[in-house]
C-alpha cells in the first residue's frame, strides 16, 4: 500500500499530526479496501496477528485480527491519537475510571472509536474473530502499560509498540 | 539467531598485509598509522580471534558480522594496493570460525571479485559513507551495488577516514562524534535522494543510526522534500548509541529497521531498555531481514 493512496483526499498538512476525526476517515477508507489487507491476515492463527499497512513518522495504519479471548490490558499511546474501525466481529473498549466501574462500549462491524493522547483504555475482543483497522498519528512508538497492585495502586510501565503490537510469539506480518 | 551486525576484527592475513606496507595506512607492530592522523596503538587482544569469539559468546551473540573498517581509507589507495588488501581481508575474514561472518571491503574490489566473495560466504559489502555521499558516489559504486542487488546481498555504510578532521589537536572522540556522524548524515540523505529509487530492493544498513540523519525528516519536508514513506530495506544499526538516540530514531523510522550493532572493539554492546519484543526485533528479527538474501536462515 502506498502513502499516496492513504493520503489521497485527506488533509494531512505538511508533516502535521492528524486529528482523531481525520484518522477515523482514513480508517474508513482503508476498511473499504479489504483487498489491501485481508490477504495479509491469517484467519487460522492461534494468536492475535497484525499487518503493518503503512508507517511514516506522522501516520501509521495497521490491520489486526483478534481472537475471542484477546485483551490488550490497560494502556495509553503516549503522544499518539488513534482511531479503531471494526470490520468483523466486535470489540469492547473499556475506559478507566478512578473510583468507579470501567465505562464500556461495544463496537460491531462498521463501528469506530477514536481517542487522543490523553486516553487510557483497554480493548477486548467481544464477538468472534474480530478484525480492525487501526490508525495512529504520530506513529506509535512508546506505550504506557498499566497494572493495579493488591493495594489498588496504579503502576505504569513504558514499553515500545513492538511489545504491544507484536508479542514475541506473534506472527507479525510485514506488508513490505 | 541473535546477531551483532557491526564489529571489527582483523584476521592474521589482514594484519600481515597491513604490516607489509611501507606507506600509511600501515601497521608497525600494533601501531596503526593513518594518513593525516596521529599514530594509534591497537590492543592485540582486540584482534585475537579466540578472545573475541569468547566475548561474542558472553554477549549472547550467535552471529557477529565483522568489517575491516572503511575508516582506514583503503578504498582510495592505488588500485593494485587496494585490491591486494581487499583480498587479504577476504582470505582472513572468510576463514574466521563461527560466530563470525564477514562483510567484504578493506580496499577495493570490482564486481567480479565481489561476486566471488559473496559465493565464498561474504554477507555483503562495507562501503565508505563519504564515498557514497560524494556527488558522483552512487555512479561510482553502481557496478558493486548492481551486483549486491542482483544477489540480494546487503550494504553496510560505514564512516570513511576522518583524515585531517581528526588531527590538529582535536580530542580522540572528535572523529567518531563529529567527523563520522557528519559523513553518515550526508550518506543517508544521498541514499534518500538518489539511491533507493535506483536500487529498490537493495538492503542497506547505515552504521551508528546513520549519524541521526533521519531526525532531520521534518526539516527535509519543510524545505520542499517529499514525504518519506517507510522503507523496510533501509536499516540503521545502533553502535555506541543508547536509549535516547535509539528512541528518537525509532519515532521516525519505527522498530523494524533498527539493528543491533556494537562497533566492538571501539565500543561495548548495549541494548536499549525498550522491552523484550523490541530487543528481539533489534537483535534477531531485523538482522535476519537485512541478511535474508545471503542467509539460509528463515527470517525470524
Amino acid at each position: 500500500m502506498t502513502a499516496q493512496f492513504l493520503l489521497a483526499g485527506h488533509d494531512t498538512g505538511d508533516g502535521r499530526l492528524l486529528t482523531p476525526d481525520a484518522l477515523a476517515r482514513i480508517a474508513a477508507d482503508v476498511a473499504a479496501r479489504p483487498e489491501l489487507w485481508r490477504p495479509l491476515l491469517d484467519t487460522r492463527a492461534t494468536v492475535r496477528t497484525y499487518a503493518s499497512l503503512h508507517r511514516e513518522p506522522d501516520l501509521e495504519v495497521w490491520a489486526i485480527a483478534w481472537l475471542p479471548d484477546n485483551d490488550t490490558g490497560w494502556h495509553d499511546h503516549e503522544a499518539s491519537s488513534g482511531a479503531v474501525r471494526v470490520v468483523d466481529g466486535a470489540l469492547e473498549e473499556h475506559v478507566l475510571r478512578i473510583g468507579g466501574a470501567d465505562r464500556r462500549s461495544v463496537y460491531g462491524a462498521g463501528g469506530t472509536f477514536t481517542f487522543g493522547p490523553d486516553h487510557i483504555h483497554r480493548v477486548t475482543c467481544a464477538e468472534g474473530r474480530a478484525v480492525s483497522i487501526q490508525v495512529y498519528s504520530p506513529a506509535l512508538w512508546r506505550l504506557g502499560q498499566y497494572t493495579v497492585d493488591e493495594d489498588g495502586v496504579l503502576h505504569r510501565v513504558t514499553i515500545s509498540y513492538a511489545d504491544e503490537l507484536r508479542p514475541l510469539d506473534a506472527r507479525a506480518v510485514a506488508a513490505g | 539467531m541473535t546477531t551483532d551486525v557491526h564489529q571489527h576484527l582483523w584476521p592474521p592475513q589482514f594484519v600481515a598485509a597491513l604490516r607489509l606496507r611501507r606507506r600509511a595506512p600501515r601497521l608497525d607492530g600494533w601501531t596503526l598509522h593513518l594518513p593525516g592522523e596521529p599514530p594509534w596503538e591497537l590492543d592485540p587482544r582486540d584482534h585475537d580471534v579466540a578472545a573475541r569469539a569468547a566475548l561474542a559468546a558472553a554477549d549472547g551473540d550467535e552471529r557477529v558480522l565483522v568489517a575491516p573498517s572503511a575508516a582506514l581509507g583503503l578504498d582510495r589507495l592505488p588500485t593494485a594496493e587496494a585490491e591486494e588488501l581487499a583480498g587479504a581481508w577476504l582470505d582472513g575474514a572468510l576463514a574466521l570460525p563461527p560466530p563470525f561472518r564477514a562483510w567484504a571491503g578493506g580496499g577495493s574490489l570490482d564486481a567480479g571479485a565481489l561476486s566471488v566473495a559473496l559465493d565464498a560466504g561474504a554477507v555483503g559489502l562495507e562501503v565508505a559513507a563519504d564515498a557514497l555521499a560524494a556527488p558522483d558516489g552512487l555512479d561510482r559504486l553502481a557496478p558493486l551495488l548492481d551486483t549486491l542487488a542482483a544477489r540480494g546481498a546487503a550494504v553496510l555504510v560505514h564512516p570513511g577516514p576522518a583524515g585531517r578532521a581528526a588531527a590538529e589537536g582535536r580530542p580522540r572522540w572528535w572523529a567518531p562524534v563529529v567527523a563520522y556522524v557528519s559523513q553518515l548524515h550526508a550518506a543517508w540523505w544521498a541514499w534518500i535522494a538518489g539511491g533507493r529509487a535506483r536500487w529498490p530492493r537493495l538492503p542497506v544498513c547505515f552504521a551508528a543510526l546513520a549519524g541521526l540523519a533521519p531526525l532531520h525528516a521534518e526539516r527535509h519536508r519543510a524545505r520542499g522534500g517529499d514525504p518519506l514513506p517507510s522503507d523496510p530495506l533501509t536499516f540503521v544499526e545502533t553502535s555506541s548509541y543508547g536509549e535516547r538516540a535509539i528512541d528518537a530514531i525509532g519515532r521516525v523510522l519505527g522498530i523494524d529497521v533498527i539493528c543491533h550493532g556494537s562497533d566492538r572493539p571501539y565500543a561495548a554492546p548495549r541494548l536499549p531498555d525498550l522491552g523484550e519484543a523490541a530487543r528481539h526485533a533489534l537483535r534477531v528479527r531485523n538482522p535476519a531481514r537485512l541478511l535474508a538474501g545471503t542467509s539460509q536462515e528463515a527470517p525470524a
